[in-house]
This record gives structure tokens, C-alpha cells and sequence, in this order.
């Protein structure tokens, strides 16, 4: 039977009171197995970025419960969430965001760095993890020094370099252009299929849908449709 | 890797951490300075008081300051004398005769102070000799000759050789008792009181008119070895107070210009707090304008995995990192600029502060000790302009921090 990563039960999220009150996710159930390639698809506003922020902790729920890897994250306060998700969540966020002061290889050994992991392990996974992402040699560079493409990149080595129990991407695709995307895309297909490496990721764009394996749709926060894709 | 992270965020810009480091610099600089001026002025100062006729200490007979009476002298001279040739440290002694007096002249009469001095001891502990601007030192422990202030001259239209009538009070019977002399120099030392109303004259006669013979009122000291403050090392109590005799040092003897140079500590407190409280707003404000500039990416590096604990961290070690440039920049303009005017000098000579006046330009003097204290202040109070941003940043939630792009 394969482990459930995430287990979410009626999610709400409200923003605002009284009259300007909104639903950004309303009663939504979702979960979310080991190996699972999700893709969580819907028009602008429909909550998917809001499902993905709940999901690692960063947003809080007006109601509802999420656990992920059987750790239910309303328990937690600011420093156990940062804490878990150093350990257990990977993120990749649409506008690359890596730090800008920080070359290629001390953006992707900063977690590790945080989770105190010895220097000859650090060194052997961020090689590790430079060759599977296309971008030995490049350790040395700054972000600046870098296309989109390839500081995406970085972010997902990043995100994947800790090991964690699964990874969010937030839009990863959203700045780069549909060749590049699909790129990307492919890439972190192929970790999932050899590293059973578990990645939830929401997109707006049909050409990357296609390569989802399973199509969570989002309308108005509410999930519309769930298919399993092969 | 948050210390590396500190240290490169710190110089993103350029140009706002250089004009922060340098207002701290400049604040350390200022600070650095007026310690030394003071200091400098300080010593000045207590060299000017203990030179000029004070000495760094003297023995009378108790009650003798309060009531200047003529017949209060030392008591047990000779032991006196071999208790104080016993302290390791003296390096000089003069004996002196002290009397109210009127001085005559065809030009008119003025009341004065005189001093009867051995004008070898005299040398060691006053600068009359040096300060003679007319005519000559005295040579002799006993004559006719005495020297006055230039401004006594003036008024009583005296020049070097003229004669002229001192008249006392003898110690034995009361009556008054007057003396010829011939003036033989005029000083000019710079201390009002001095130069208008005090004569020397060689300590024998002035004991025969007194009718004092073998006894002296005062005896002054100077010492090789001082402490900070002007003081000798070794204690001058005990031994040196018996036989109805007191000694004082001339914290006592001068006790307001002992008090200006206490206060000094406080001022320079005082100074310090309100500069590096303006200082202290500066930094804050530009770790602030850091701290918005780049909310977004705090909130990226608290979504990873950094806890608030560490982002809030990661301001403060920006703070240090600044605090540290700023405090090697100061420290170097600091050294510069007293060096340099330790080299050259401050001219306030004539100025004169609590009854001293300045008589040598002033030398600021850097201790080392201050050296020390200055940058360590300069880089707490950076800390403590961190907190504020660092409390805020370590309170705000990553998802705040993530939509403030958006905005």
C-alpha cells in the first residue's frame, strides 16, 4: 500500500470579515501519496497558490486539519513549522527566489547547512545534485550570472538536495518560456521517476498539465475534479 | 553560512552601508577625540597647578590654611624633614615662610603675599625663575633682593633695581616690622593672582623679620612617580601627619579643579550616550530600509527552513558586521587625528579654566584603556539598534514577508 504524504480534511481559508469577506478554499480534501507527480490546475483565483501555502505550513486554516508525513501542522508554532519544512518540504517558487548574495552551490547547500549535515556529505549531494540539473561548473556563479531556466534549477536542486518527503512548486513554470517549461518539467518528472520523489505543482499552462501525472482541479477553492493520469 | 549571508547582504549597497559606517565611524572618531582633549587638557592643567607653585603636595601646621596665622609654622622641623627625605619618591622640597604684607614704593603702597624661598629649592618646585621677564632670579637664601608680578610692578611703577619698604607683622611680639629691599626681577607667570600681588623673597631675611628664625610655615613637594590622577603613588599619611602637622595633596589643595577634572568621566558619559543614541537611530533606520528593501527574500529564506530565531539572528550579525567595519574605519581616523594633533598641539595658551590658566598648547593623549572601551560601546550600540528590526523580522510570518511582493 503506498504511504500517504499529505493527508488534508476540510480546508477553508477566509481572507477579510463581514462583507469583504472571501473563501479562498472552501471544504477542500485532499490527499497526496508517495510518488505522486500532482499538477493542481484552475483559472486565476480559484486558490491554488493559497492550497500549495496551506499544504507547507506557510498560510494559516480558518478550518480544517492538513498532516503531512502524520504531522498535523496547525499543532505548530512558527519555529516547529520552519523546522519541518527544513526537513520534510521542499518549495520552488515561481520567481526562482534564490539568494542573491549566494553563488549556485551555497544556494543549494544553505538547507543543508541549517539541518547541520556534515561538509563531505554536503559537498558529495550539491555534485550530485549539480550534474542531475544540468549545471556543473556553474557552482561558483551568482543568480544574476544565470538564465531563468537555470536559476530555476538551482531552486529545484535546492528544494530536492535535503531529501524531503515532497516537493511544492508554486506556478515553477509561470516565468520561463514553454520550451524551457517543458524542460523543467521533464526534469522533475524524471527525479520523481527515479528517486520516487513526490511533487505537487500548480500551473495554469495546458502544455505542462499534460505531463502531470494526476490533475487536481481547483474552481472557486473548491476541488472540481481529481484524475489520475497515465 | 548566516555570518557569510550577513557580510555580502551588508554590502548590496554600497553606498548606504559606506555613509552608515562612516557615521559611525565619524561618532567614534568624536568620541575618541574629546576623551583625548580632555585627558590632554586634563594634564595640562595639573601640570600648570603643580608647577606653577603648588607642588603635588604640602605640610603645614594644622589650621594654618584656614586662619594663615604667621605664628602657626611647623612644628618638629628636622623631623618632619627626615620623614619626608625618607619617601622613595620625593624628588623635591621647598621650604617656605608665608606672610601677608604691604609693599611701598615712591609709586605707592599694595598689600601682598610674600614667600620667603631657598631659591635653589624654589627651582624644582615653582617656575619663577624661568618666568622672569625683567631682571633677575634671586640668588640667595638671605639679601635684600625680592622679585614681584608684572602687574604689581605697574602698579607700584617699579622697575629691576629700584628699592622699595616691606612691612610685616613679627610672630613673637605682634609689632611691625619693615625691611629694605632692592627689586631685582619681575615675573610674569600668567596666573592673575601671582603676577598682581605676590612677592619672594630669600627665606632667611623674611624669618628675621618675622622673627621666625629656623622655622618655616610650608613645605612643598614634588614627586617622581604620580598616579592617573596626578597623585603620588605611595601614601603620604601616617609618619608624614605627626606633630600637629598635616599634608595635603593638591586634589585637596585645589579641590575645584580635582572636581573639573573628576567630572570629565561624567561629561564624556554624558557625551557619549546622546551621540551614540543618534547614531544608534541611524543604524536602525538603515537596517530597516534593508530590511524592507528585502522582505520578500526574508520571507523566501524563512519558507526554506530558516527559523525566526535565525532570520532575526541574521539582522543582528549585520548590525556586528557594520559595527566591525565601522569601528576599524574609526579607530584608524581616530589614531590619525590625535596623533596628529598630538604631534602639533591645541593653542589655548591664556585661556584660563577654574583658576588655572593654560600655559602650553594642548597635547590630546590617547589611553589605550579609552581605546578599547570607545569601539565596544560603537559596536553594542549597533546591536542594540538591531534589535528593534530584529524583533520585527522574527515576528513577522514568511507568508507576510511573500505577499509583500505582490504589493
Amino acid at each position: 500500500m503506498t504511504e500517504t504524504v499529505i493527508a488534508a480534511k476540510n480546508l477553508t481559508r477566509t481572507f477579510g470579515e463581514g462583507e469583504t469577506e472571501i473563501h479562498a478554499l472552501k471544504n477542500v480534501d485532499l490527499e497526496i501519496k508517495r510518488g505522486d507527480f500532482a499538477a493542481i490546475v484552475g483559472p486565476s483565483g480559484s486558490g491554488k497558490t493559497t492550497l500549495l501555502n496551506i499544504l507547507c505550513g506557510l498560510d494559516t486554516l480558518s478550518s480544517g486539519d492538513v498532516q503531512v508525513s502524520g504531522n498535523s501542522l496547525r499543532q505548530m508554532n512558527g519555529s516547529q513549522l520552519s523546522r519541518f519544512r527544513r526537513e520534510h518540504i521542499g518549495l520552488v517558487f515561481q520567481a526562482y527566489n534564490l539568494i542573491p548574495v549566494l553563488t549556485v552551490l551555497e544556494n543549494i547547500e544553505y538547507v543543508m547547512l541549517l539541518q547541520k549535515v556534515a561538509a563531505a556529505e554536503r559537498k558529495e549531494r550539491v555534485r550530485n545534485f549539480l550534474v542531475k540539473v544540468g549545471l556543473e561548473g556553474k557552482e561558483n556563479r551568482f543568480p544574476a550570472e544565470l538564465s531563468g531556466g537555470q536559476q530555476q534549477r538551482v531552486a529545484i536542486a535546492r528544494a530536492m538536495v535535503s531529501h524531503p518527503d515532497i516537493i511544492l512548486a508554486d506556478e515553477p513554470t509561470a516565468n520561463l518560456d514553454s520550451e524551457t517549461g517543458g524542460q523543467l518539467l521533464d526534469m522533475m518528472k524524471q527525479f520523481n521517476h527515479e528517486l520516487n520523489m513526490t511533487f505537487i505543482f500548480s500551473t495554469h499552462d495546458p502544455h505542462i498539465m499534460e505531463r502531470a501525472k494526476r490533475l487536481v482541479t481547483l474552481s472557486d477553492g473548491k476541488i472540481v475534479s481529481d484524475e489520475s493520469r497515465n | 553560512m548566516l555570518w557569510k549571508l550577513a557580510w555580502r547582504n551588508l554590502w548590496r549597497n554600497r553606498t548606504r552601508t559606506a555613509l552608515t559606517s562612516l557615521v559611525i565611524a565619524i561618532g567614534l572618531l568624536a568620541m575618541v577625540f574629546t576623551d583625548t582633549m580632555f585627558v590632554g587638557m586634563n594634564t595640562n592643567m595639573v601640570k600648570n597647578a603643580t608647577n606653577s607653585m603648588l607642588g603635588h603636595a604640602q605640610m603645614h601646621a594644622k589650621g594654618f590654611r584656614d586662619e594663615q596665622d604667621v605664628k602657626l609654622t611647623l612644628n618638629d622641623l628636622d623631623q618632619a624633614l627626615a620623614n619626608l627625605d625618607s619617601h622613595p619618591h620625593l624628588a623635591a622640597r621647598s621650604l617656605r615662610v608665608i606672610t601677608h604684607a604691604m609693599l611701598s614704593s615712591s609709586g605707592g603702597v599694595e598689600p601682598v603675599l610674600s614667600l620667603g624661598v631657598d631659591p635653589q629649592q624654589e627651582q624644582f618646585l615653582s617656575k619663577f625663575d624661568e618666568a622672569i621677564v625683567d631682571g633677575d632670579y634671586l640668588n640667595f637664601v638671605s639679601g635684600q633682593n625680592l622679585i614681584l608680578g608684572w602687574k604689581l610692578s605697574e602698579k607700584l611703577e617699579l622697575r629691576p633695581g629700584d628699592r622699595l619698604v616691606l612691612t610685616a607683622v613679627d610672630a613673637e611680639s605682634g609689632e611691625m616690622a619693615q625691611e629694605l629691599f632692592r627689586l631685582s626681577g619681575i615675573f610674569k607667570t600668567g596666573e592673575g593672582q601671582m603676577d598682581s600681588s605676590m612677592v619672594l623673597v630669600p627665606r632667611q631675611t623674611l624669618q628675621q623679620i618675622l622673627k621666625l628664625e629656623g622655622k618655616v610655615h610650608q613645605i612643598a613637594m614634588r614627586f617622581s612617580q604620580l598616579t592617573h590622577d596626578g597623585v603620588p603613588v605611595l601614601p603620604l599619611s601616617g609618619q608624614y601627619q605627626s606633630s600637629g602637622n598635616e599634608v595635603m595633596l593638591w586634589t585637596e589643595l585645589m579641590p575645584s579643579l580635582y572636581m573639573m577634572t573628576q567630572m570629565t568621566d561624567i561629561s564624556m558619559a554624558i557625551l557619549g550616550i546622546i551621540l551614540f543614541l543618534i547614531i544608534s537611530l541611524g543604524i536602525t533606520n538603515t537596517l530597516l530600509m534593508g530590511l524592507y528593501e528585502r522582505l520578500f527574500e526574508f520571507g523566501v529564506i524563512k519558507s526554506i527552513g530558516t527559523t525566526p530565531w535565525q532570520t532575526a539572528r541574521l539582522i543582528v550579525y549585520e548590525a556586528i558586521c557594520l559595527g566591525l567595519f565601522s569601528v576599524v574605519v574609526g579607530l584608524a581616523l581616530s589614531v590619525a587625528g590625535t596623533a596628529l594633533f598630538a604631534h602639533y598641539g591645541i593653542d589655548y595658551i591664556g585661556i584660563e579654566i577654574s583658576g588655572i590658566t593654560i600655559q602650553e598648547k594642548i597635547y590630546p593623549e590617547l589611553e589605550w584603556s579609552r581605546l578599547a572601551l570607545y569601539p565596544f560601546l560603537s559596536i553594542g550600540f549597533t546591536i542594540i539598534a538591531s534589535v528593534y528590526p530584529a524583533f520585527k523580522l522574527w515576528n513577522m510570518l514568511p507568508i507576510e514577508a511573500l505577499r509583500k511582493r505582490k504589493l
